[in-house]
């Protein structure tokens, strides 16, 4: 299968490299002082460790994200500027097939940024509240979100044509979908507020880890912002597959 | 004939007094099946009884609970958020004899030492009825287990860190 054959490649750059392992180092130590911010906090309640478990599946989702992006323009544009991509597209593997080949390896990657996260959630949230849903909603909201974020990379660097532009681009857009994970409440809740949270796919699935693991409501009850976050994953594909048509063009 | 006069005159004056919230009485018990011992994390449950003791019937009545901390040095009201999903409890009129019961589950969020209440208020009143304290100690639970976070927080980065020189003397 073509399909596996590009996402195995992309995934082996990303994760069995020395400068792919890179990232996982560096994504390993920021959960780590996270964490080990916690432990010298004598006056934790219930609620901060909740809190705790809230803000890293929003850390986790965020750095995914961050992830799919960089590798997303990095894999179409970077390849067309290192002269790469040209022999690919002149095989006979269809264009949907190199682009759901090159998720692939995304894909792995974020499976990667969801296990490495397990055991910290774990351990900073064992004996609190909500942590089976929170990984639960992690997996449900987080996926379509960060993979979306890939194919908005992929999207950008097949239309732009430079990683440079598209990078830059995508990263603008990807802090403006976090904000709300700086953004104090009181912010939100203005109709600015509102309105961009409505349609903003992080701050649907930030609002889902929010209810589930905080405020103890169910997952299945999550249904609009299971919504929001298939809609983003349904417009990125086809934002990603309009724009890498083009190329052929 | 001049007092019986008097008398129903007062009696029709008194029905068109507004009700006062001191009309009310509220009983308020922890529900039997709370830990005796509880700790954080737990759930404790407490019961109220409103009763309307009349003459009048009193309209609008909302009833809530209060929970403040009581530590020395730490003698603090608490934001209900966090501990309680169920914020108030409302009857359109209570009629002279009736009564308005209410559950009000809390889960235990911090340690400390704490009273509650609940308090009733009606639409024309001028009084806050409220139900007799009661207090519960939260035995302090850690939530944060160092031996847990600490084997993970140093083990992972040092475990990518020998997988990434096996890899560049393996290249």
């Amino acid at each position: 299968m073509p399909i596996l054959l590009i996402a195995g490649k992309e995934a082996g750059e990303l994760l069995l490299s020395v400068r792919g392992l890179a990232w996982l180092l560096v994504f390993s130590v920021v959960l780590s002082a996270f964490s080990l911010l916690l432990v010298s906090d004598t006056e934790l309640s219930l609620l901060d460790n909740a809190q705790v478990v809230y803000d890293m599946t929003g850390i986790a989702t965020a750095l995914g994200g961050l992830l799919a992006l960089i590798v997303g323009v990095d894999t179409i544009a970077g390849e067309r500027e290192r002269g790469s991509l040209v022999p690919l597209l002149l095989t006979t593997v269809s264009r949907d097939g190199i682009l759901l080949g090159k998720l692939g390896g995304i894909a792995v990657a974020w499976v990667v940024i969801y296990v490495l996260a397990a055991p910290y959630l774990w351990a900073v949230g064992s004996t609190g509240q909500n942590l089976s849903d929170g990984l639960l909603g992690l997996a449900l909201l987080g996926t379509p979100v960060v993979l979306g974020f890939g194919f908005l990379g992929m999207g950008l660097g097949a239309w732009l044509g430079t990683a440079r532009t598209g990078l830059l681009i995508g990263l603008i857009v990807l802090v403006l979908a976090a904000s709300p994970l700086l953004l104090g409440p009181s912010l939100r809740q203005t109709a600015v507020g509102r309105a961009f949270d409505a349609v903003n796919p992080f701050s649907a699935a930030i609002n889902a880890y929010d209810a589930v693991i905080i405020d103890s409501v169910s997952v299945a009850a999550q249904a609009t912002n299971l919504a929001v976050t298939a809609a983003w994953f349904a417009l990125a594909l086809w934002f990603a597959r309009a724009s890498f048509c083009r190329i052929a063009r | 004939m001049r007092r019986w006069h008097i008398v129903v005159v007062l009696a029709l004056i008194l029905q068109t007094l507004p009700a006062r919230a001191g009309d009310l009485s509220i009983e308020l018990a922890p529900d039997a099946k709370n830990p005796p011992a509880p700790q954080m994390g737990d759930n404790l449950s407490f019961h109220s009884i409103i009763r309307s003791n009349g003459p009048a019937t009193v309209e609008g009545v909302i009833a809530w609970l209060s929970l403040v901390q009581i530590d020395p040095g730490r003698e603090q009201p608490v934001d209900l958020e966090d501990w309680s999903a169920h914020k108030a409890v409302t009857a359109a009129a209570l009629d002279a004899g009736e009564t308005l019961e209410a559950d009000w589950p809390l889960r235990l969020i911090q340690a400390g030492t704490y009273r509650v209440v609940v308090s009733a208020a009606n639409r024309d009143g001028v009084d806050l009825a409220t139900s007799p304290f009661e207090d519960f100690v939260v035995r302090e639970k850690p939530v944060v287990e160092s031996q847990r976070v600490l084997p993970v927080a140093l083990a992972i980065p040092i475990l990518i860190g020998i997988a990434m020189s096996w890899r560049r003397w393996n290249a």
